[in-house]
């Protein structure tokens, strides 16, 4: 940028003396680029003379002139073009990009790089790419965009961060948050700190090579974001809007009360229940039942109270420019979005101010800030239990529901008894002994005769347990919805800035200082919504206040110089400090007892109860390191870099360490011996080697060991410390190797990039559990080994390039394989049953198996509902059992034990998938522009518990002949049974899915026509997310990529594969409008 | 020029300080350098805070008196397999475990590092108290002894199940003796809630008689009966004045572990409210009748009795204990009246073989039973077996819904072998007199082997 403007400068200072020598025309005109910018300091040259000026601000020029020159336009990074002058009053210009001409630099760990020089793997996307898209984050438009880079939708809730995965995962209990480094300054947070519309371009450091010059930092992989700049010139303003509209995309799930009475209607007509048993037992029970179903009056589906539809309103400004010496770009955006779960929101307003400027010929500096306020609120609770709410009520009872459900009262006495699930017959038992007073009388109706229109709907005023048609014993669902709340509010700001000064040609001493705070509230309640009586004890009103500041100081001597031509060197040094703080309150609130017209304060809760925990958490990292490269006539390529840290995190023996890295580099086609003519124009083998460490969740004290306070009802407490201390603990380090090669066929019009790479973590900093005996469960220790490999396939393709029609295709696949390969003292680490009260998987994880396998029960299908001695219980309840394999043929189930150790586990799959690809198409015609993307990821499975809920809670819903002996075994055909919700892949599910992430058509006006009405250009689009999304076959939830991480016993990828309740996948239109002035 | 440079070097010096790398947090105590063991102590008691809702759905819904209707809260009536096993250990014996090995852990920090002999005292009967509820519940137990271990320390740990008896004799009994005779005589209101002597000489009495060494039991029992009234320990004369969070640490009490409705201990994986177990208000026990016909039977039987109505609600429910959300009220570990029954289940084993003392005998129980309202039980019974019967029906009266009902039928059939199938109406496998480890132990350290049958 200097550079350009320097030369730009000095040329026309140089031909202006000349000007005057000149008689002849008069030509003016304008030179632009291709997005109608005008271009200051062009140069405009009569060919072979040393006439010449250069361009305005604005981009205009005035030059005389003869018939017959031929007059060159030139401008670095442009194609220059000659046109004769054949009396033409005026002589606009539109300048074109010259691709082959501009080396296309990448940015790389403190520096750059040609990306003809690299010798790492990095990948990189241009800002235009992503802000065209409009995705509300970064993160949702490179989803499919980059191969090794898995960006999934784990939470799924708007403004929540989704997973962000570079290559294999670099710790088995971490998680894969990539470093984010913006404009040099590492930041602590999420892509959602940055606004999509201000980048200029974004590259991810996927090798250990590259990202080792950020040492310990570096293993999770690094994203480079580079902002937009001002440019010198006229000032630019441009303004972004978009609207959109969300709504889930798969259809309702679960069956409606009226649905359930034909679906039962059906099944008894067809044989596929046998009720004869029941109904001999207790006539006209099953009616009783079908009929309720039927006529319950104002039913609401669930799914269509949770899910609605959702928008989002998005309004971005920026404005940016300069002069010759500064530059500057300022930018406002603002993001309101309404989620399609029931009480979900994300309300966003961020800034960017940017200034550059130069002090003299030796010095530069620039300040920067980006900084945002955001409010998020999501559906409080477990989603999962509440959408498990029979569709048998309206949400708030209306006259219609209340009689109902005191007719269903009459009528159930009427017929005089009760059946429970297993079919047994007792005596009538009225709904209303359900409701035993709870802590606050009176503020739910205690009896179905109390009920007024308006009241939540509670699922045991429909009955419980075979009085009626209720089944749950869950809180009404308004009752949940309304007593409820979660909101998370963000302040975050940043601050940064640099100077630098050029010691000599090519020296520069370059110093970057900046800090950045984030100030966060988590807030939930939840009053009084307990089961029958409704108890104080689940109620709560908890806060946590957590600020965070960070110092940073980058100092570097930077060194770059060609010689001969041939050498090309760059070098980079420096040291690097930083010191993260954190200040944090949490504050739990229980037994909230809020009556009518009192607002929700903790000043209306007695101070015993409440438990405030403070946090006072100081990291202090420092770092020295350095870089190397060299380039030899553009052919041999070199780099090689170290760096060291030091971290106040480990233990006191280890608190440092030292990461080297190396790459080699050949760009095969730049020989004498290739052909520049050949087909292949880029042939360029490379390989690197380098080792990261990581910390993975290390906290701040880990390593020591203090007394936990708490209060007691007998005085305050040291309770046993959470860490046991460790001296000895230090760096999880991970070398990897990655070995490359970049081709390009018909001059680079189709490139392919393949690389394979080898990953190995040793000294696995994990929590190695230890036995409960001994007052703790794990102690955090750095014990065992994980091997991952990979490969990566890139390709680009321009498929039709011409005047009015272009179109590319980017193609990406990865693959990831890992394998724990050492535990230390351990050949496994404990078995896990992770998910929903017992309900899930058994997770293991061994040494030679993958990381977070998901073991279970073999089954060979459900028990069918014609055994069910009860089907109508309730809507949608399968057998819930199912048939399952005796692996060793023992005659016994044993659900603890793999077939190897005498049990009857076996593998089922883990929730990494196999492979993973990305699609990608830009056209344009004319005015015209279609792009899309497409992403696909196969072979991960997860174990989805809703259907356990949703359809079959609880098992011993068969009738007594199926197993008189209770023995598990079917008496009828010896096989083995068992629950579904036992460890068993009945619900494990194919998490596989391809999606059309975005389709994209947008109309640019013509820019004759808008210079007119005083505008460069404005594109209006249509795009549409998720247009497609396919899943597995035996998916049955609303979406693959949902994954839990919160309920109690989560262990990062050592547990990851459980799916409870998963916000859906969402399709959404959005209609926008891109204007620039 | 010379300035800029000043300027960049200081730049780049900013922030660097080696001790900058030795970080502390300033709101928190070393762990291994606590000047005061005070604070350890309260937590070696409160650790027993996590454990006690375990007490009685092993004490009560185990045993013939109480009842589950949801499953697989019913697997606690089922003798013939592995069920709870695994589906009961995330929400009974897993917690139950855990928390008191963190008492232990914490009272061993006391009594290795504290300076201070009450402080010692007291540990110990924590320490004591811990490991008394874990070989009740497990049979073999391992043993811990280190109160702040070392990474080295746990790598190294002997994780072997020592046998009982040697848990008794080498830990058990020797901190009660200690803690017997370091502490001083009190009531637990005067104590605080704290350790006494009388709780530690009450508590030995009953590991005694537990061990079935009711020679030893009865001598410690009759010490705490004589001196219980110069500890201001008295039965209360009414039984209503047992129990509820009003009547916390009343007269009777030797020792008591404290709940709060408010201060929740941080930490604690279980916070569900024993009072819901019995008053059937938990989905688990959701008829709200968790209580068994046999014992409301019982009752019935029990012509008069004063404490059927301060036990059950109607028919159906337990009325011992608050209703409603979480409570105040302290789970009692150790009342007179106990001490009293097992002095004379004592008296009856160890003097009672002829059938002669049989009157003096259930003439100890007079108080208890006019407070109940009902007329001695001397002179009703006549050999020492009906005189056991009788003393195990009291108990059941008495302490109904206070999780002793299924550790009382475990004694009792050391003594006499078959009451428990008597009592219970079934042939139960003394396998499952104890229940299963947590399979998380067992499945994660080949030491830990599970109890035969689970």
């Amino acid at each position: 940028m200097i550079f350009k403007n320097k030369l730009a400068l000095i040329l026309a200072l140089f031909v202006s003396m000349a000007i005057f020598a000149q008689d002849g025309s008069q030509l003016t005109g304008t030179i632009v680029d291709a997005d109608n910018i005008p271009i200051a300091g062009a140069n405009v040259i009569i060919a072979n003379t040393t006439t010449g000026t250069a361009t305005d601000f604005d981009g205009n020029y005035e030059i005389t002139v003869n018939e017959g020159d031929q007059i060159q336009f030139s401008y670095i990074g442009f194609v220059t073009q000659t046109i004769p002058y054949t009396g033409q009053g005026t002589l606009d210009v539109t300048m074109a990009e010259d691709a082959a001409l501009l080396d296309e630099v990448v940015v790389v760990g403190y520096g750059t790089r040609k990306k003809s020089h690299l010798t790492g793997a990095v990948a990189k996307v241009k800002g235009d790419a992503i802000a065209g898209i409009q995705a509300a984050r970064v993160d949702d438009a490179l989803a499919g965009k980059l191969p090794g880079v898995l960006i999934q939708n784990q939470s799924g809730a708007p403004g929540a961060d989704p997973k962000i995965q570079i290559r294999a995962a670099s710790s088995i209990t971490g998680n894969s948050d990539p470093l984010i480094v913006v404009d040099g300054y590492p930041i602590s947070g999420s892509l959602a700190t940055v606004n999509p519309n201000d980048i200029e371009s974004l590259e991810v450091l996927k090798d250990a090579a590259s990202a080792a010059i950020y040492g310990s930092r570096g293993a999770n992989g690094v994203i480079l974001i580079t902002s937009k700049k001002g440019r010198s010139g006229k000032t630019k303003f441009s303004y972004n809007a978009y609207t959109s509209f969300s709504n889930k995309y798969v259809d309702n799930i679960k069956m409606t009360a009226s649905e359930f009475a034909d679906y039962a209607d059906a099944s008894i007509a067809n044989g596929n229940w046998d009720v004869s048993e029941l109904e001999a037992a207790a006539p006209g029970y099953t009616q009783f039942k079908i009929n309720a179903y039927r006529n319950a009056p104002d039913v609401v589906a669930r799914e269509d109270y949770f899910f609605g539809t959702g928008s989002t309103q998005s309004h971005d400004f920026s404005m940016s420019g300069g002069s010759e010496d500064s530059n500057f770009f300022a930018s406002m955006g603002y993001q309101d979005t309404e989620g399609v779960v029931i009480n979900q929101g994300f309300e966003r307003l961020n800034a960017r101010l940017s200034a550059d400027t130069k002090l003299g010929k030796k010095f530069k500096a620039g300040i920067s800030f980006n900084g945002f306020a955001s409010d998020r609120s999501d559906f409080e609770g477990s989603l999962r239990d509440a959408n498990r709410q029979y569709d048998i009520s309206p949400i708030y009872h209306t006259p219609a529901s209340i009689a109902f459900v005191q007719e269903l009262e009459a009528q159930h006495q009427a017929l005089g008894y009760t059946v429970n699930r297993s079919g047994a017959v007792s005596g009538f038992r009225a709904y209303d002994t359900r409701a035993v007073a709870g802590d606050l009388p009176g503020l739910f109706p205690q009896s179905i005769y109390d009920l007024q229109p308006g009241d939540p709907a509670w699922d045991w005023h429909y009955g419980r347990d075979g009085n009626g048609i209720g089944g749950s014993g869950n809180p009404g669902t308004a009752s949940i919805v309304d007593n409820k709340s979660n909101t998370e509010k963000t302040y975050f700001a940043n601050i940064s800035s640099y100077l630098s000064y050029a010691i000599a040609e090519g020296l520069t001493l370059k110093t970057v200082l900046g800090g950045d705070y984030r100030a966060t509230q988590f807030k939930q309640h939840a009053l009084i919504t307990g089961d029958g009586g409704g108890e104080l004890k689940d109620t709560y009103l908890d806060q946590q206040d957590v600020q965070t500041k960070s110092m940073l100081s980058v100092t570097t001597l930077d060194y770059n110089t060609v010689l001969n031509d041939k050498h090309d060197i760059s070098a980079v040094i420096g040291v690097e400090f930083q010191k993260n703080h954190l200040l944090g309150t949490s504050i739990e609130g229980n037994n909230v007892e809020q009556r009518l017209g009192e607002p929700l304060n903790y000043a209306f809760i007695a101070n015993a109860n409440t438990i405030v925990t403070e946090r006072n958490e100081t990291i202090h990292r420092e770092s020295i390191f350095g870089r190397i490269a060299y380039a030899y006539d553009n052919r041999y390529l070199i780099s090689a870099s170290v760096r060291r840290d030091g971290d106040s995190r480990f233990g006191a023996n280890n608190k440092h360490e030292i990461f080297p890295a190396f790459s080699l580099g050949w760009n095969i086609h730049n020989e004498s011996f290739w052909n520049s003519e050949s087909f292949i124009s880029t042939f360029k083998p490379r390989v690197s080697y380098g080792s990261l460490g990581t910390t993975s969740n290390l906290g701040a004290y880990n390593a020591l060991s203090f007394a936990n306070p708490a209060t007691t009802p007998l005085g305050n407490a040291f309770l046993i410390p959470s860490d046991t201390s460790n001296p000895d603990l230090t760096w999880q380090t991970n070398t990897e190797t990655n070995y490359g090669i970049d081709l390009g066929f018909a001059n680079n019009r189709f490139t392919l990039g393949v690389d394979y790479y080898t990953s190995d973590i040793e000294n696995i900093l994990i929590d190695l559990s230890v036995s409960e005996v001994l007052g703790r469960s794990s102690i955090r220790v750095n014990s065992g080994d994980v091997k991952s490999s990979g490969m990566e396939f890139e390709m680009n393709a321009g498929i039709v390039r011409n005047d009015n029609f272009n179109w590319s295709l980017g193609a990406n696949l990865s693959t990831v394989n890992t394998e724990i390969t050492d535990l230390g003292p351990l050949t496994q680490l404990p078995d896990q049953i992770y998910g929903t009260s017992g309900r899930g998987a058994v997770y293991r994880n061994y040494v030679g198996g993958e990381i977070g396998e998901l073991w279970g029960l073999q089954t060979t299908g459900w028990v069918d509902e014609v055994h069910m001695i009860n089907p109508t219980d309730v809507i949608g309840a399968s057998s819930g059992e199912v048939y399952v394999v005796d692996q060793n043929g023992d005659g016994v189930i044993d659900a603890t034990k793999t077939v190897e150790d005498g049990g009857d586990l076996v593998k089922l799959g883990t929730n990494t998938p196999d492979f993973y690809w990305g699609l990608n198409s830009n056209m344009s015609y004319k005015n015209l522009d279609l792009s899309f993307q497409l992403q696909g990821s196969h072979g991960a499975v997860l174990y989805n518990v809703d259907p356990l809920y949703y359809g079959s809670n609880w098992g011993g819903r068969l009738r007594e002949s199926f197993d008189a002996d209770g023995d598990g075994i079917e008496d009828a055909t010896g096989k083995h049974y068992t629950r579904a919700r036992d460890q068993t892949d009945a619900t494990v599910q194919d998490a596989g899915y391809v999606a059309l992430r975005n389709l994209t058509l947008g109309y640019t006006f013509n820019p004759d026509l808008m210079s007119k009405i005083g505008l460069n250009s404005i594109r209006i689009y249509g795009a549409a997310t998720n247009l497609l999304y396919i899943v597995g076959d035996d998916y049955t939830s609303y979406n693959p990529e949902g994954i839990n991480t919160s309920n109690s016993g989560y262990g990062g990828p050592i547990t990851s594969g459980h799916q409870e309740g998963a916000y859906p996948v969402l399709r959404t239109f959005t209609l926008g409008l891109n204007v620039n002035f | 020029m010379k300035n800029i440079y000043i300027l960049l070097g200081s730049l780049l010096l900013i922030t660097a300080c080696s001790t900058d790398l030795d970080q502390v947090p300033p709101n928190q105590v070393d762990a291994d350098n606590v000047s005061d063991y005070e604070p350890v102590l309260i937590a070696a008691y409160s650790y027993h805070y996590d454990a006690i809702h375990t007490m009685p759905v092993l004490g009560d819904f185990r045993s013939d008196d109480c009842l589950f209707d949801e499953t697989p809260y019913t697997d606690f009536a089922d003798f013939s397999g592995n069920s709870i096993t695994s589906s009961m250990n995330a929400d009974f014996f897993r917690p139950f475990y855990s928390s008191l090995y963190q008492s232990i852990l914490s009272a061993n920090d006391v009594i290795l590092n504290s300076t201070n002999a009450t402080q010692v005292g007291e540990a110990q009967f924590v320490r004591a108290l811990a490991y008394f509820k874990l070989v009740q519940v497990f049979g073999d137990v391992t043993v811990n002894l280190l109160g702040a271990p070392t990474v080295e320390e746990i790598a190294a740990a002997d994780l072997t199940r020592q046998p009982k008896n040697d848990v008794y004799n080498n830990i058990i009994i020797p901190d009660l003796q200690a803690a017997k005779s370091v502490l001083g005589a009190s009531n637990a209101a005067n104590a605080g809630g704290r350790a006494t002597s009388n709780a530690a000489q009450g508590l030995l009495g009953k590991v005694y008689a537990t061990m079935g060494n009711y020679g030893a039991a009865a001598t410690e029992l009759s010490a705490v009966i004589n001196g219980a009234g110069a500890a201001g320990i008295t039965l209360v004369p009414d039984f209503s004045m047992i129990f509820g969070s009003d009547n916390n640490w009343n007269s009777e009490i030797l020792f008591a572990t404290a709940q709060s409705a408010s201060a929740i201990i941080p930490g604690a994986t279980r916070t569900e409210i024993i009072g819901n177990w019995y008053a059937g208000r938990n989905t688990k026990a959701d008829d709200g009748a968790p209580i068994s016909a046999d014992l409301i039977a019982a009752f019935a039987a029990s012509t008069g009795d004063l404490r059927t109505a301060l036990t059950l609600n109607g028919e159906t429910a337990s009325v011992k204990y608050d209703a409603g959300s979480y409570t105040d009220m302290n789970w009692i570990e150790l009342r007179l009246t106990d001490v009293i029954m097992l002095y004379a289940e004592a008296l009856n084993e160890t003097t009672n073989a002829g059938g002669g003392e049989s009157a003096s005998i259930l003439a100890l129980l007079d108080p208890i039973r006019t407070r109940a309202g009902l007329a001695s039980l001397s002179g009703t019974a006549t050999t020492q077996a009906e005189v056991r019967q009788a003393i195990l029906d009291e108990r059941r009266l008495e302490f109904a819904c206070e999780g002793q009902r299924w550790f009382d039928l475990v004694r009792f059939e050391a003594a006499s072998p078959g009451i428990l199938n008597a009592e219970m109406g079934e042939t139960i496998n003394s396998n499952y007199y104890v229940f299963p480890m947590p399979v998380t132990e067992v499945t994660s350290f080949d030491e830990i082997i599970q109890n035969e049958g689970y």
